[in-house]
Parts: structure tokens; sequence; C-alpha cells
């Protein structure tokens, strides 16, 4: 039972990350309909930029701002550079496109940084958070903070702001809301810019837990948009309650039965979500076609 | 180009034969590049007449490759059973893991379908990996050869095995795409609702262009496995399916010389990237290549998201 709940706690701590990147997903995927398959290489980018800039001696806050800031410009030249140009390309060449461009940053990933793993220095030292028997990493409450800000953040301004409202105008319907002069181009570049910044802050407060390496987007990637999916994809309370019940899932599963079988069960969870309800815990409709 | 299409076997043939006098000649290195090239153009082919034809979508063809690798190294292994029918026992066993999953995940559709590709893919690679009776992480080592009465195949008789059998699977695919079937599945493509309004069954057909993809990919798998004496689960892993779908759509998703192509290049580019790379910028790493890939990619998708081929295909009508 006490191994049982500290499985549950360590994948509350795994669900928060999944839960960011599939953030990012719903987002993208709700302002321009496109998956993107690259998600996860934003939260790889921001975790190794703040590793390394921390690892040549500068302090967390600038190295931080300056991951999150990378990240966002990441985000940003791959949808002018690789989205923008196919912007009429069929969705199915889209997802290919995105698949590219997360064949491409690993690549240039490598190329700075090489194959060795970075870490970086929890926030906040001090003893592990003991929680009815259970133990938290200090660092797990930063990556939880993170959620609650950004998710908070969002709903602020999509519910809050007239911007916001303009942006569910072009999710609602692109065509009416274009004639009412809301710029869909412009929302759709800004949609890669905030999901790659998202991406880049959760990299950054979740890389003193595992480290990171060159290829760690690919995981986060993959985790993210099985939340994403789980969630709906086009809610963002579905990618919060999406990425949580992966992360406790996977962990529960892989503390019972073996460590090798975490992705395995997740990407089982997918198929069965995909195939069972397709539209997910929380999407609107159901979406075969 | 619709010439070159009618003419499926005379010119596979002839690849064949140009294959079988090139290994008398090039060193074993680039021999062993010649019968992975073969390898993933059988792979290619298969997924274009899923892909291209039909107009579906995979992202996780590798795990096919996987089963079919699996399938022939265990029995050859084991049970000591010829390799020839172990290549026969993998095209099966991946296509009956095909028909099986297109239960799953053929009710999906496009964005969907490719998600759910993807992870079958990956939970199939975690499957080889976790399963201790099929070696787990370590993998298979010591896979038997092919042998031909007392002769084992060396690195030559593999090009040439490889070959023969891109040009019995481009024959095959050539002579499908061009039939009252190969029709229906392009109907299938520009679409579903229509080719049903005429009276195609779409849900048979998407099932057996996925089943025949995974036979294409069950052989080419047992012809690696004994190629190369040895498989473990990262040979098949999601970048391996990555790098069909680049394969595909560099040389074209509805061509099946398109598959070559775009295996010949794939491979071809690696190599290049390899060792070009490091001279013109010292200090980056040859597996730096990946980017090009992606940027490739990318760009082809961009300019001719039809692929190479649809370029000879515009000049020549």
């Amino acid at each position: 039972m006490a191994a049982l709940w500290q499985y549950i706690l360590g994948g509350v701590v795994d669900g928060a990350i999944f839960a960011l990147v599939a953030a990012g997903f719903v987002l993208i995927y709700q302002v321009t309909g496109i998956i993107n398959l690259a998600q996860g290489e934003f939260v790889m980018i921001g975790g190794m930029t703040a590793a390394s800039l921390t690892a040549g001696g500068m302090p967390l806050i600038p190295a931080a701002a300056i991951a999150v800031v990378v990240s966002a410009a990441a985000g940003a030249l791959a949808y002018l550079l690789a989205i923008r140009p196919a912007r009429n390309a069929t969705p199915l060449t889209l997802l290919f496109i995105t698949l590219g461009v997360d064949v491409a940053l690993r690549g240039l990933a490598l190329f700075v940084w090489g194959t060795n793993p970075y870490s970086l220095a929890p926030f906040s030292s001090g003893n592990a958070i003991v929680l009815f028997g259970g133990a938290l990493p200090p660092q797990a409450l930063w990556v939880l903070g993170t959620d609650v800000l950004v998710f908070g953040a969002l709903y602020v301004f999509l519910r809050r702001t007239t911007m916001g409202t303009a942006v569910r105008a072009a999710v609602a319907n692109p065509p009416i809301a274009s004639t009412f002069g809301i710029p869909l181009r412009t929302f759709a570049f800004a949609s890669f810019v905030v999901a790659a910044a998202i991406g880049g802050l959760g990299g950054v407060v979740v890389t003193p837990i595992p480290g990171v390496e060159y290829d760690a987007g690919l995981t986060y990637g993959l985790a993210g948009f099985v939340a994403a999916v789980l969630g709906g994809l086009d809610s963002l309370p579905g990618a919060l309650v999406g990425g949580f019940t992966l992360g406790i899932v996977e962990h529960v599963a892989a503390g019972l039965l073996s460590p090798g079988w975490d992705q395995g069960i997740a990407f089982f969870i997918l198929l069965l979500v995909l195939v069972v309800r397709p539209q997910g815990l929380f999407g609107r409709a159901a979406r075969r076609a | 180009m619709t010439r070159l299409s009618a003419a499926y076997g005379p010119v596979a043939a002839a690849l064949v034969a140009i294959v079988a006098i090139l290994v008398w000649f090039l060193p074993s290195y680039y021999t062993g590049l010649l019968t992975l090239i073969g390898i993933y153009a059988l792979v290619t082919i298969g997924l274009n007449v899923f892909m291209g034809y039909a107009g579906q979508v995979s992202l996780g063809q590798a795990a096919f490759v996987g089963i079919g690798a699996y399938t022939s190294a265990v029995l050859s292994v084991k049970l000591h059973v010829t390799p020839w029918l172990g290549a026969i026992a993998g095209a099966c066993a991946a296509a009956l893991v095909a028909y099986a999953l297109s239960f799953i995940v053929l009710r999906l559709r496009e964005n969907l379908l490719a998600l759910a590709t993807l992870a079958l893919g990956i939970v199939i690679n975690v499957v080889f990996n976790e399963w201790e009776f099929i070696g787990g992480s370590s993998g298979f080592k010591g896979i038997p050869g092919f042998t031909l009465g007392s002769f084992t195949f060396d690195e030559r008789a593999y090009a040439i095995l490889a070959w023969v059998l891109v040009a019995i699977g481009i024959w095959f695919a050539g002579n499908l795409v061009q039939s009252t079937y190969g029709r229906t599945l392009v109907a299938v493509s520009a679409g579903e609702l229509g080719a049903q309004a005429i009276g195609v069954n779409s849900e048979t057909l998407r099932r057996q262009a996925f089943v025949l993809s995974a036979v294409y990919a069950g052989i080419a798998g047992a012809v690696y496995a004994s190629s190369f004496t040895y498989i473990d689960p990262s040979s098949f892993g999601f970048l391996l399916s990555v790098n069909f779908v680049l394969m595909s759509v560099i040389g074209g998703l509805r061509s099946l010389w398109g598959a070559v192509i775009g295996a010949t290049i794939v491979v071809a580019l690696g190599q290049v990237l390899q060792t070009v790379i490091p001279v013109v910028l010292p200090g980056a790493r040859g597996d730096f290549q990946s980017f090009f890939l992606g940027v490739i990619l990318v760009v082809m998708l961009i300019l001719l998201p039809r692929g190479l081929t649809s370029r000879f295909a515009a000049s020549g009508s």
C-alpha cells in the first residue's frame, strides 16, 4: 500500500510535466488544426539551455529566462520556416512536416550540446517532502506551481480578456472570425510561440529531477500527446487531467510490472482511448474523420 | 512515367542485373549498403501501397519489420528452421499482427491514424524490449544465414537476394496498382464516401493494403535479421519508422519507383553526410546528419509534396 502511494506521488510529478506538454499540443491543435509532433523538443531545448548556461556559471533566473526565450524562438522559427510555407497542405503533409521539424531540432541539439547528459541544481534546497508516508522531491512543487501558473494564465487570458475571446472565436469558426478582422495567421504564429515557451518553461522546471539530454524531447513529446489525446486534444482542462492521469497510470503500472513497461502502457492507453473514445475524456465531438 | 510504370517487371529485372554486376566490383562495405537499401526499399514499396495509393498513413512500420526479423530469428535459432521458411513465417506473423490490429487502428483516419500507428509501433517495440524469451533489450545474436544447397549466403548473395525481392515486390505491387483493385484503392484515397457510394468496400480494402504493407515489411525484416546476424529492439524503433516515412515522401508516396529512389537517397545521403559533416564542421559528430534529414523532409514537403517522381511525371507528359 505504501509502495502504491509512492508510485502515485511519482506519477503526479511526471503528470505535471506531461500536462504542460499537452497544453502546448492543445493550443496549437485548437488554433491551427495541426498535430505538432515536435512539441517535446521545446521541453528539451528549455532544459538543455538552462542546464548548459548554469553549468557555465550563469545564475538560475537569467538562465531560465533565456531558456524560455530560446524555446519560444525555436517555436517561432519552426512556424515561419516550416509550417507557414505549407499552410495550404493537407493535414497529413503538415503532420509529416512537424515530424521533420522534430528530427531536425533533435539533430541540432546533438550538434550544439553533444550526447552528454546535463543536470540542473534543484531550485530550492531542503529535504524531500513527506506526505502521508510518501516522499516528493522539493522540485516537484516547482513543477506543480508552474502548472498552476500556466493553466491559470491560459484560463484568464482565454476567458477574461478581449484578445482571448478573439482567439476562442477563431477556434470556433475560422472563416467567420476572419471576416470580423480576427488575424488568423497571427494567432497561428502566436500559438506556436506560446506553446514552445510553455514547453521550454516546463523543461526548465522539470530538468532538476531527471536531468536532460539531447534526445529527451522524444519521450516528453510522446507522453505529452498521449496526455493531450486522453484529454480530448481540443480541451485545456483535458490536457491537465490527461497529463496527471497518464503520469499516475504509467508510474503505477511500471511499479507493479517492471520499469520498462511504462511507455508501452502509455501507448496502450492511447490506442484504447483512440478506439473507445476518440474524442477523449473532455473533447467536444467525435473526430473520426 | 507511364511508360516506366507499364514496365515494372523488365525494369525491376534490369535493376537486379545491375546489382548482381555491381557486387563484384564494390568494396564489401558498399555491398552491405546495397543490401540495406534493398531491404528498406522493400518496406517502402509496401508502405507506398498503403500510404500513397490507399491514402492512409503509418508511423509504425518499423514494428512489422521487427516482427518479421524476430519471428525468423527465433525460428532459425531456437528451432533450427531454415531462414527461407523463417522469412515466410515472418511475413505471415507480420500479416497476422497487422490483420488483428487493423480492427483497432483502421477505425481511425488521417491524424488519429498516424498517432495510433505510432502508438502501436512503440507498444510492439516495448514488447521486444521486455520479452526475455526473444532476448529482451540485449537482442538476438548468431542468427543463421540463408543457404542454397551447400552454399551459405555471403554479402554479395544478400545484396542480390534483397534486390530480387525488391524486383518481385515492385512487379507484384505494380500489377496490383494498375489493376481494378489498385484503381479502387486510389478511389478510396480520393474520397472514401464517394468510393463507398459506388459500391467499394473501403474497410476491407484499407485492411488488405495494411496487411500487404506488413507482409513486405516482415519479409524485409527476416532478410535483415539473417544478413546482419544480429538484431535488437533499438533496430526497429520509432526513428526507423520515421525513416520509412522520409523514404516514402522523398521518392513520392504514390510511386513504386519512388520507394526505391527514396530508400537509395536516404541511405546514400546518410553516408555522404556522415563523411562530409565532420570535414566541413570540425567537431560536429556524424550523427548530426539527422538535422539535415529533418530539414530535407520539411523542404521536400513544402516544395514537392508528392515527391521527386512527381517531377519526372510532370516533365514527361
